[in-house]
């Protein structure tokens, strides 16, 4: 039992953050200063993305065989906790959670198309998951795929697919088996490019960020774009989803913020004289946020450190996701409130706050509790999973 | 880093379960409840004979010397039992602080009479609205052969039938650690009933004459060996919350899974299992806290602030958990034949002692503060 980093994985820590600092160029900055291209697409964002596929920071979690360096989970998390601190729209979902699946599964041809293009960091696939009418049920959707000839025509709609509107491809979940009966067995998976006949999309704003509805209208996809067995899509998919979570819930990105605002605090002048770090209510938020995120690094590294001794254990990947969701959101709030009326003040605004950077970020953060997973499944699964409680109705 | 816990850590931990699992049946703890001193002394023997009390005393003076690691899942396992034994004031803060910090001739004396459960030395840290050892009120005057000790403590654990109990005192500026034989001139102890139900004592002191032999630390040496009782104590306690929380709500999820309204299970509805689902996140989040303060003070490294931490999240837990399983099993919970109210009453305790969250964050907010201040210049 030792929870530290270890004097390598420090200097890994180091090496990502300078690393990272490069890659957020003023030009990046200014770029991602237009809400359409804060989360990526612009050319300054690909330029920087393609700049680390260059230099072979893509891809390390993956295999050798395809360009990976086959780092640890700790390594992995410590690479993924500094990219995400560095605010750089990184896509962790293509390079962590399809790709490799895509590479253990699709065909030859389009895995070197797809898993090359990733490496080289000039591909970016948007997740087709859900629709207007399934969110949580995801198994209900109803996006059909029917078979012709040598190729697969694709009719539905998709919504909130997210970065849909720079993605060279869409990860495609699409029912392959109309019988109602067999709701997971039925579906399977595609990957549509995005310019191809019948892929349209218009935008979604969100309190938040972009996002978009995209449409599939008789779309002919060859074949080859299949990925996996032909109404085996649910285990692609659940399998990406666990991964999907290890990326959003890192403690780097929430600790900055914690450190910004205290730096804030000690050297701006409080009302009544001193600063306002001397306030005990301050204190008192400061302390809260501290102890609760304590727990979010040990929760971070005792997943990663699980996973290289062997499989998750389901409840304690839920337990994370709930704790580190709620907790999120609580963060965001009591931040905000040190900096009261001034956090109010959004990014770009004269007197915002550390740039409105908190007032973004819970806007991104009511997300968090229903994404990924909605909490209330994650607590059916802790109940199940961890105290043997029957399902509930 | 490493979450690993060594094979032999782990098979203390199951021996002392299996000791504790023996001992601890309704029955047994409800006799225990009638007798005037709540002390299981047939279980303190077998976990002295198992080596069990010995975790955290060094070989040679009769131990096992498996560290304070070591130690913590032994209270966490006296937790889940709710076992009527004094591991944390005679482990922790008494044998653990005379360990590192008392004389030669003193573990000579003392230790090997804790380790093997013949002799007991308890600890009496906490005096009225304070709960810092290292700033008490207790006086102490030097004189010839030893000091001379007045004040009040509070709420000790079998003050009565101990050897010593481990106390501090400030002689002008200087803080001074002693052992004082409850039995001197001077000492009066008072009966104080305390949550759990247990009689503990307050401890009063007039002039106590306390011989050199007892002064376990003077100066410097003492605010440390005051430091480190403090923080290895809240770790023990919160390390202590983990085995009574997990316990609580492992109960509770067995209650509604068995428990049948409107014609099935309660456990079944979501508002009730998300409840016990949410008791898991609880005790998930505190095991963590608690073994990361755990390994830091076993591996002697700086551990302040991860023990405040966890003694916040210590308090935080078993007050949610505990009111949640009472709750959960609506009137059965409360029936003292039904054995949850020994856990919420335990729970309660554990989070009153040593520091509440309350005080504690702003403790913690405190010294945010200093450290920032410091740094903007
Ligand atoms: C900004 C944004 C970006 C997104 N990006 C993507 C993307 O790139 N690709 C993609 O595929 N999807 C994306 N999503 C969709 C996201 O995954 C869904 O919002 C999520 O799955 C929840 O589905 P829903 O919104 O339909 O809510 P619903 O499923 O309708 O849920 C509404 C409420 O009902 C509750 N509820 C549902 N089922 C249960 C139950 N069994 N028990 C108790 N309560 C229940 C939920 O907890 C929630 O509180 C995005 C969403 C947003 C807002």
């Amino acid at each position: 039992m030792n929870i530290e980093l270890t004097a390598q994985q420090k200097a890994l820590q180091l090496e990502v953050r300078e690393y990272m600092k490069t890659i957020m160029t003023p030009e990046l900055l200014e770029e991602m200063k237009d809400p359409e291209l804060k989360e990526g697409g612009g050319p300054e964002f690909r330029k920087q993305y393609a700049r680390m596929g260059a230099d072979g920071w893509i891809g390390l979690s993956w295999s050798k065989e395809l360009g990976g360096k086959e780092l640890s989970h700790i390594e992995q998390y410590i690479f993924t906790d500094e990219v995400v601190r560095s605010g750089f729209a990184y896509p962790f979902l293509t390079t962590e959670a399809v790709t490799p699946v895509i590479a253990a599964n699709a065909n030859p041809e389009v895995r070197e198309e797809v898993v090359g293009g990733v490496r080289q960091g000039k591909v970016t696939i948007a997740i087709g998951y859900s629709e207007p009418n399934a969110g949580t049920d995801l198994a209900s959707l109803t996006t059909r795929a029917e078979r012709d000839g040598d190729d697969w025509i694709i009719n539905g709609q998709k919504m909130w697919t997210s970065l849909g509107n720079f993605a060279d491809y869409v990860w495609l979940a699409a029912r392959t088996d109309p019988d109602v009966s067999k709701k997971h067995k039925g579906l399977t998976m595609f990957l549509v490019p995005t310019g191809i006949e019948g892929f349209s999309l218009t935008p979604v704003h969100t309190l938040g960020v972009r996002t978009n509805a995209t449409y599939y209208s008789d779309i002919r996809l060859p074949d080859k774009y299949r990925v996996g067995e032909v109404n085996g899509g649910w285990k692609l998919i659940t399998g990406q989803l666990n991964i999907e979570r290890l990326s959003l819930f890192t403690h780097g990105q929430v600790d900055s913020l914690y450190q910004e605002v205290c730096e804030w605090a000690a050297r701006t002048d409080a009302p009544g004289g001193g600063k306002i770090i001397e306030m005990p209510w301050v204190q008192h938020n400061l302390a809260r946020v501290k102890t609760g995120l304590e727990v979010v690094k040990l929760i971070c590294w005792k997943q990663a450190w699980s996973m290289d001794q062997g499989p998750l254990n389901m409840a304690d990947a839920s337990v994370a996701k709930v704790y580190s969701s709620e907790f999120f959101v609580e963060l965001y709030r009591m931040l905000l409130e040190v900096m009261g009326q001034a956090g109010t003040i959004a990014r770009y605004s004269p007197g915002a706050v550390l740039q409105g950077k908190i007032e973004f970020r819970w806007r991104v953060g009511a997300v968090l509790t229903f994404g990924g997973g909605t909490n209330e499944v994650q607590r059916d699964i802790i109940a199940m999973a961890g105290l043997w409680m029957p399902r509930t109705r | 880093m490493d979450f690993t816990i060594s094979e032999e850590v782990n098979s203390a931990q199951q021996l002392a379960q299996q000791i504790l699992a023996d001992f601890t049946d309704v029955d047994k703890l409800k006799a225990l409840e009638q007798q005037e001193e709540r002390f299981d002394k047939a279980l303190w023997r077998a976990l002295g004979e198992a080596g069990l009390l010995g975790l955290d005393i060094p070989e040679e003076h009769g131990g096992t010397g498996l560290g304070f690691y070591s130690l913590t899942t032994l209270c966490e396992e006296a937790g889940r039992t709710v076992a009527p034994i004094p591991v944390v004031p005679v482990l922790v803060s008494a044998a653990g602080t005379l360990r590192r910090f008392g004389s030669g001739a003193q573990k000579e004396h003392w230790l090997g009479g804790i380790a093997s459960g013949t002799t007991l030395v308890t600890a009496a840290l906490e005096e009225y609205l304070n709960d810092d050892p290292g700033a008490p009120s207790c006086s102490a005057q030097k004189m010839d052969g030893g000091y001379s000790l007045s004040g009040t403590k509070i709420c000790v654990c079998l003050a009565p039938s101990a050897a010593r109990i481990l106390v501090s005192a400030k002689a002008g500026d200087e803080l001074i650690v002693a052992l004082v034989d409850p039995r001197a001139a001077g000492v009066s102890l008072n009966a104080q009933v305390v949550t759990t139900g247990e009689t503990r004592h307050e401890l009063v002191m007039d002039k106590v004459q306390v011989p050199t032999a007892d002064i376990v630390a003077t100066g410097r040496e003492a605010a440390a060996a005051m430091e480190w009782a403090l923080l290895a104590t809240r770790t023990a306690l919160a390390a202590m919350a983990v085995g009574v929380c997990d316990k609580m709500m492992r109960i509770t999820g067995s209650y509604t899974s068995e428990r049948e309204q409107f014609g099935r299970a309660i456990a079944t509805f979501q508002a009730v299992s998300h409840r016990v689902a949410d008791c898991y996140i609880d005790v998930e989040c505190l095991r963590l806290v608690t073994q990361q303060a755990a390994s830091l003070i076993d591996q002697g490294r700086p551990a302040g602030e991860a023990v405040t931490m966890a003694k916040i999240w210590c308090g935080d837990v078993t007050h949610r958990v505990s009111q949640a399983s009472q709750h959960c099993h609506g009137g059965t919970g409360v029936d003292r034949d039904y054995p949850l109210f020994r856990y919420c009453e335990l729970a309660r305790q554990i989070e009153l002692t040593a520091g509440s969250s309350a005080r504690l964050t702003g403790e913690l907010g405190g010294e945010i503060c200093a450290q920032h201040l410091a740094k903007a210049g």
